[in-house]
């Protein structure tokens, strides 16, 4: 049976992971820590601008990746794009993510600002931003994450998207998550609006403040364990009711993020969390082992095929030291590296050419020097971890993450393929 | 520092602080915590670990942080690598200097208190059963009335093992060291009887050398000299047995004392403990090793059994994912289903103590509740207090996984 | 336009200015102190947070040192709540000379400057991340300040004698009636409008900038070269003393524990304009290789903002060499009215913010005597407001705070454990304060995630206030997000760039902050 070791459970390698086990490998899912997903707002972004807003994200990648070739867009179309978040849809099911991944929804953000993304979950899509909209943005005093004046009053002031006005108001209740305390987080929240009893309570509080014809927006922190508690809230209250996400600890990207582990465990992968990747042996061009550095000194993983998806910067899986020097931690990968400065002093200025270092890769999603020879013949890439991208200003990071995972997973099932029907032993 | 006795000296001056510059702040140790999932009496690892961190020196202010339960949560999830876990015991070792309860120092006792009720087994779980004694205990010394406490055998491991008879399977495999620990020579001498009988049936010549406390509990409750000096102890006891043999356990939170958690939090920085830390495996994780090998035999015999497993914290925290999972895979009829929560409340000592009684109870629920949905008759777990809280919670049976191997080679 | 009056008016809302403004208001004159700015936005805010012992320059400078000395233990007893009293080591790493030990302790006994030679293994008991390579160590008095504790306790002192601070205030113009100052002419940088203060006498405290302003009243070239250095701040404390390096003064060549972070300064570089100093990447990396020297690892190590400040340097050509009125090396006193044939104008500039409290009293002194109006000195007998208890700060103060009210208040900035009472508190106080104004009376984003957490949640709370709307709550948090960044681009490396692109998903990712629609008027002061 193949092996694969997949490195780092964030969205790319929780899909990766997932589709490589059903496709018959034998898989573990080494990882650091918790992945990324769950700090994310719990949404699919494909592509939000390009740098003017984009609607059709499907549509816009072939010019996106023509004026940008260094972009990991360049390297994976828009149909494998679009079928890998489709892929992702049908493994959470609709219960988690809906939408048309060749439509971008325009959905407001914690500070008011409208902001597009592909898919999003059923609980967020009623705050679309369209001409007429009537909302009533709904603060928890208790919840220091989210303030509805200021969501109301910057969505008010905004020419939206597709043209027009919507009206919203912000009106602050004060619900208690949990005696004894004033500053809750979202999630403890979420664990409250898991109880059919606090939801009753909860979504009376917020009916007294509705008035007919509004749409409710709240803070993303209805359920975190029972899916459906965003929409028995919506008709406890009686009025279509979406959620905002906020800033870490995101739920939506909580229950994203735990479904799709479960989903890989039940799949059969070995999910091995607290194992920092430490080393690794190679011979012939190819990775033999990593070593993980864990409690009682290292252990080694061999495997047929290594998946890095271990993110950007934000994961620590690139590292820029105090020369400036850059380095990929786990298999000193070759890197591309902007000319000139990494870093300059104007925030609202162009993309940091910091953030855009990455590794290059083949057609295959293998890892690749600058200069386009394989590194490691079974050493492949996806994610965050890919040259070319500044994911948050493109609002690009889940479609750029599963496009590459896909075609990185299928390559690995491939390749095995092609060695078992050679004959030679896997 | 290689003299032990320097734990308490490294906590206040070294910590795991180096690592909190590696916090992000990105909230994730905080949605695993499983004590401030159910309590706000707790700050959460967060605010206890890197960022009160960076207002400490001197005086303890923050009386807070001994919520934390020591369980390892953070740690593990913690994505940028901090030791929130490890910062916390520390910082706590520091606080506890200073006012040190009485039953920290008794519950964290651990062979005295088997060596002390062995003999008079019966009378001792009589007395601990009976809820008025139990009540001035609580009065006494703060260790909660309804706390699971253990029920100490008549047998020691070591009283088995010169009775029995030998092994009838040829040691063609070479020779390992068993590590019982304290509740495997005291109280789960089940377990350390079915392990020794498992390696046996593999091939293996089991040796059990005499052994003494690792020293956990009273690193968890802050006495870190205490500890130090007990760890380097049963080091040498173990290193005595044989030079470069494997140590197998099936005693989980012993062991990761033993791989990391007396050099991480307590700074022991000796070459015994390294050496024994590098050749200790947990039972589960040495089949699972022999099976990625190829060389574990699994002939085994259908177990009729659907049963939640649970994995503890320390068994977790050494970064080796769940081996008893992958090796329940492996026997027919086996449908082990795992436990999904973070702790199980007891974390060592701290489900004892009368103040964290209710906490620890909470913190169990989720657990608790799981196995009265799969099996409310019987239940998997690798470490000794986590299956008298279980056991005290549900009703249930719970019993090492090396139970279920035990029975599927046909031992049992 | 509004006119005001009053006997003296204070130009610079420094630690001078501030100083300066008190010592007048004590001595019984009416005071206006004005600034273009907020307090202690220049110079006072932008060091590293040293309350010298007088040990830096017990060779260099002996009667520097032993004012030093002196003012150390005055503004530690006056100022309490704003000083820590760390301790310091003046340590010979192993580049040092050993030797030059007996010049600098022959040197701090005739300065009289406290101090005691201690064993290396002293030093790393106490502080074990030192270099042990060290070959010799003195231990002193060394404190550290929060500067902007520093001036606003002074200028609350000078209020409470009735002085008035007005801050955001631009002198524009310093009219004159014939040989004397008559009134000074400021714009309120809030509101446009013109304010016009009559008065008889203009101490001119602005330090770096202190040439502009005396052009203003028609006496050029008074030339204050500004001395700038860059400190970076490191995202705990290294060491919980003062580290100083046991050499001349030089680059680099100290560590200061100050609040929950420590900083090493600084460097030396002639700037041009005080308004645009660089923090050049090269200076960054002196900076590390010192720190390196003095705690091994230092390079690993997390820096988290780095800032430079001017020091204010006279070179009068017209200030002879034998001027009396040239105090010391550090501190100069200018008399317009023998220089330029101005009454009513002095100019102070140089100086160590150790030493701010007596540069007052001399400046001070100076006015009384051109006035002919000698008044006693008082400023070193009175506590300042807020430290009646006369308790110094230590570390573990908002630690403690938080642990008994944080279920009754919610944390706004964790990092710093800043709440939500105090931050509203410091707004009502100063409503047209901007983020940073607020910051830098409550460390509000000064901690590892540089405001990436709590830069929200101000604005949220701040929108909640009557005073702000929201174009402006908008624009405070934009303004805030590049104030902030101002310091951290030019050491983004290591974990901090981990940080900051953590950040860079949240403000940019999730909050999508750079399409919120733009504020009508781009300016928020």
């Amino acid at each position: 049976m193949q092996r694969v070791v997949v490195i780092g459970a964030g969205v790319a390698g929780l899909v990766a992971a997932i589709r490589l086990a059903r496709g018959g490998a034998r898989v573990a899912l080494l990882t650091k820590g918790t992945g990324g997903l769950q700090l994310s707002q719990g949404t699919v972004d494909i592509l939000g601008y390009s740098p003017d807003r984009v609607e059709r994200p499907l549509d816009a990648l072939a010019g996106f990746a023509g004026s940008h070739p260094g972009h990991p867009y360049a390297q994976l179309d828009a149909a494998e794009v679009g079928a890998a978040a489709d892929y992702l849809k049908e493994l959470v099911g609709p219960g988690l993510l809906v939408g048309d991944p060749a439509v971008n929804l325009q959905l407001p953000t914690a500070v008011g600002a409208v902001r597009p993304t592909a898919l999003a979950s059923p609980s967020m899509t009623a705050g679309a931003c369209v001409d007429g909209a009537k909302f009533v943005i709904v603060g928890l005093s208790r919840l220091k994450d989210f303030y509805p004046e200021l969501v109301a009053q910057n969505l008010n002031r905004t020419e939206l998207p597709g043209g027009g006005r919507l009206s919203a108001r912000g009106v602050t209740i004060d619900v208690v998550a949990r005696e004894g305390e004033v500053d809750s987080s979202g999630l403890t929240f979420a664990r409250a609006l898991d109880d059919s009893g606090y939801r009753r309570r909860f979504a009376q509080a917020v009916k007294a403040v509705v008035e007919p014809g509004e749409t409710v927006g709240l803070p993303a922190v209805l359920g975190l364990d029972d899916h459906g508690a965003w929409a028995e809230l919506a008709e406890l209250i009686g009025a279509e009711v979406f959620e905002i996400p906020l800033p870490p600890p995101s739920v939506p990207g909580m229950r994203l993020n735990r479904t799709l582990t479960q989903l890989a465990k039940d799949a059969g992968v070995r999910y091995v969390p607290g194992s920092r990747v430490g080393g690794f042996s190679a011979s012939g061009g190819r990775v033999d082992s990593v070593q993980l550095g864990v409690a009682g000194g290292p252990r080694d993983f061999r495997a047929d095929a290594f998946l890095l998806a271990t993110g950007g910067f934000e994961s620590g899986s690139l590292h820029a030291d105090s020369y400036h020097q850059v380095h990929e931690i786990v298999f000193d990968l070759p890197l591309r590296v902007p000319e000139g400065a990494l870093v300059h002093g104007d925030y609202w200025g162009e993309a940091q050419p910091l953030f855009t270092v990455g590794v290059e890769t083949d057609e295959r999603m293998r890892v690749r020097t600058p200069r386009g020879d394989v590194v490691y013949d079974n050493v492949y890439a996806a994610g965050g971890i890919l040259a070319g991208a500044t994911r948050w200003q493109e609002k690009s990071g889940e479609g750029i993450a599963l496009a590459s995972a896909v075609k990185a997973a299928d390559a690995i099932l491939a390749a095995a393929e092609s060695t078992t029907s050679q004959g030679v032993a896997s | 520092m290689n003299d032990a006795s320097h734990g308490l000296e490294f906590a206040q001056t070294q910590v795991a602080r180096a690592s909190l510059d590696h916090c992000v702040k990105c909230t994730i140790c905080e949605t695993h915590c499983p004590v401030s999932a159910v309590t706000p009496k707790f700050t959460g690892p967060k605010f206890v670990g890197p960022q009160a961190e960076r207002f400490r020196h001197g005086e303890s202010v923050d009386h807070s942080l001994d919520y934390c339960s020591s369980c390892g949560a953070c740690t593990l999830n913690c994505p940028q690598g901090v030791q929130i876990a490890e910062l916390n015991s520390q910082a706590r070792a520091v606080m506890k200097a200073d006012h040190m309860p009485l039953r920290d120092r008794l519950v964290s006792s651990t062979t005295l208190m088997g060596t002390l009720m062995t003999p008079v087994a019966p009378l001792a779980n009589a007395a601990l059963s009976i809820k008025p004694l139990r009540t001035v205990v609580e009065k006494v010394i703060g260790i909660h009335r309804d706390a699971p406490m253990p029920k100490a055998n008549t047998q020691t491991i070591t009283g088995w093992l010169k009775k029995r008879k030998k092994p009838a399977t040829p040691a063609s495999r070479g020779t390992v060291v068993f590590f019982h620990g304290c509740a495997g020579g005291y109280f789960e001498v089940e377990t350390s009887k079915k392990s020794i009988e498992v390696l046996e049936h593999l091939g293996y010549e089991v040796l059990v050398p005499r052994q003494g406390c690792c020293g956990l509990a009273q690193q968890s409750n802050g006495l870190f000299d205490q500890a130090s000096d007990k760890v380097l102890k049963l080091c040498d006891e173990l290193r005595a047995a044989g030079k470069d043999l494997t140590i197998v356990s099936a005693s989980g939170s012993c062991t990761g004392m033993l791989k990391h958690e007396a050099h991480e939090i307590m700074g022991v920085d000796d070459d015994r403990l390294k050496d024994v830390g590098t050749r200790i495996r947990d039972i589960m994780e040495f089949l699972l090793e022999l099976y990625e090998e190829g060389d574990l035999p699994t002939d085994f015999a259908e177990v009729p059994l659907t049963t939640v497993y649970h994995a503890p914290c320390q068994l977790k925290s050494q970064g080796m994912g769940q081996p008893a999972l992958e090796i329940l895979k492996l026997i027919p009829g086996v449908e082990a289903v795992e436990s999904g929560a973070t702790c199980c409340g007891i974390a060592g000592t701290y489900g004892l103590k009368a103040e964290k009684y209710d906490v620890a109870q909470a913190v169990g629920k989720p657990l608790f509740d799981k196995v009265r949905d799969v099996n409310p008759e019987f239940a998997l777990c690798d470490t000794e207090t986590c299956r008298w809280q279980m056991r005290k919670g549900t009703g249930a049976t719970v019993e090492h996984p090396i139970f279920v191997v035990h029975q599927a080679y046909g031992l049992s | 336009m509004k006119t005001l009056s009053a006997d003296v008016v204070v130009v610079g809302g420094g630690s001078t200015g501030a100083g300066v403004v008190r010592d007048v208001a004590m001595r019984g004159y009416s005071a206006i102190l004005v600034d273009r700015a907020d307090l202690g936005q220049g110079t006072t805010g932008r060091y590293h947070g040293l309350l010298h012992s007088g040990g830096r320059y017990v060779v260099s400078d002996p009667h520097s040192a032993t004012e030093c000395a002196e003012e150390n233990e005055i503004i530690t007893r006056i100022q309490s709540h704003a000083v820590e009293k760390t301790g310091g080591y003046f340590v010979a790493t192993h580049v040092d000379d050993p030797a030059w030990g007996d010049e600098w302790a022959k040197g701090a006994t005739d300065t009289k400057v406290p101090f005691e030679e201690v064993s290396v293994a002293e030093v790393l008991k106490a502080e074990p991340r030192v270099n042990p390579k060290i070959s010799r160590a003195f231990k002193v008095l060394d404190g550290s300040v929060d500067g902007w504790q520093l001036v606003w306790s002074a200028a609350n002192s000078a209020k409470q004698y009735g002085a008035q601070i007005l801050t955001y205030h631009r002198v524009t113009k310093i009219e004159r009636d014939g040989d004397r100052v008559s009134q000074v002419v400021c714009t309120d940088e809030k509101t446009g409008e013109e304010v016009r203060i009559n008065t008889n006498f203009v101490l001119n405290c602005a330090a770096a900038w202190g040439g502009q302003i005396a052009h203003m009243a028609g006496c050029p070239d008074v030339q204050v070269v500004p001395g700038a250095g860059i400190m970076i701040a490191m995202n705990h404390r290294l060491t919980n003393s003062v580290v100083n390096r046991l050499t001349y003064p030089a680059d680099g060549d100290i560590l200061v524990p100050v609040h929950t972070v420590c900083i090493i300064g600084t460097t030396d570089q002639k700037a041009d304009d005080p308004d645009k100093l660089v923090i050049a990447w090269d200076e960054v990396q002196q900076m590390l290789d010192c720190g390196e020297l003095l705690v091994p690892g230092f390079r690993e190590a997390r820096a988290i903002h780095a800032w430079a400040g001017a020091r204010p340097l006279v070179k009068d050509s017209r200030v002879g060499s034998g001027d009396t009125r040239h105090m010391s090396r550090g501190m100069s006193i200018i008399d317009h009215s023998e220089r330029d044939g101005l009454k009513g104008l002095l100019t102070i500039a140089g100086g160590k913010l150790t030493t701010y409290r007596l540069m007052a009293k001399n400046v001070v002194d100076a006015m009384c005597a051109q006035l002919d109006d000698p008044r006693p000195c008082t400023t070193a007998d009175e506590q300042v407001p807020g430290s009646e208890d006369r308790k110094n700060y230590v570390i573990t103060h908002r630690l403690e705070e938080r642990e008994h009210d944080r279920t009754e208040d919610q944390i706004l900035c964790e990092c710093e454990l800043m709440s939500k009472g105090m931050f509203t508190r410091a707004l009502a106080d100063q409503p047209k304060g901007n983020f940073d104004d607020l910051r830098r009376q409550l460390r509000l984003g000064m901690g590892p995630c540089q405001g990436g957490f709590c830069s929200m949640r101000a604005t949220g709370v701040a929108h909640q206030s009557e005073h702000i709307d929201i174009e402006r709550a908008t624009g405070l948090m934009r303004l805030f997000l590049k104030n902030r960044w101002i310091g951290i681009w030019p050491i983004l490396y290591g974990d901090q760039v981990r940080q900051t692109a953590l950040d860079n998903w949240i403000f940019q990712g999730t909050l999508d902050v750079e399409h919120l629609p733009g504020p009508t008027h781009e300016e928020v002061v």
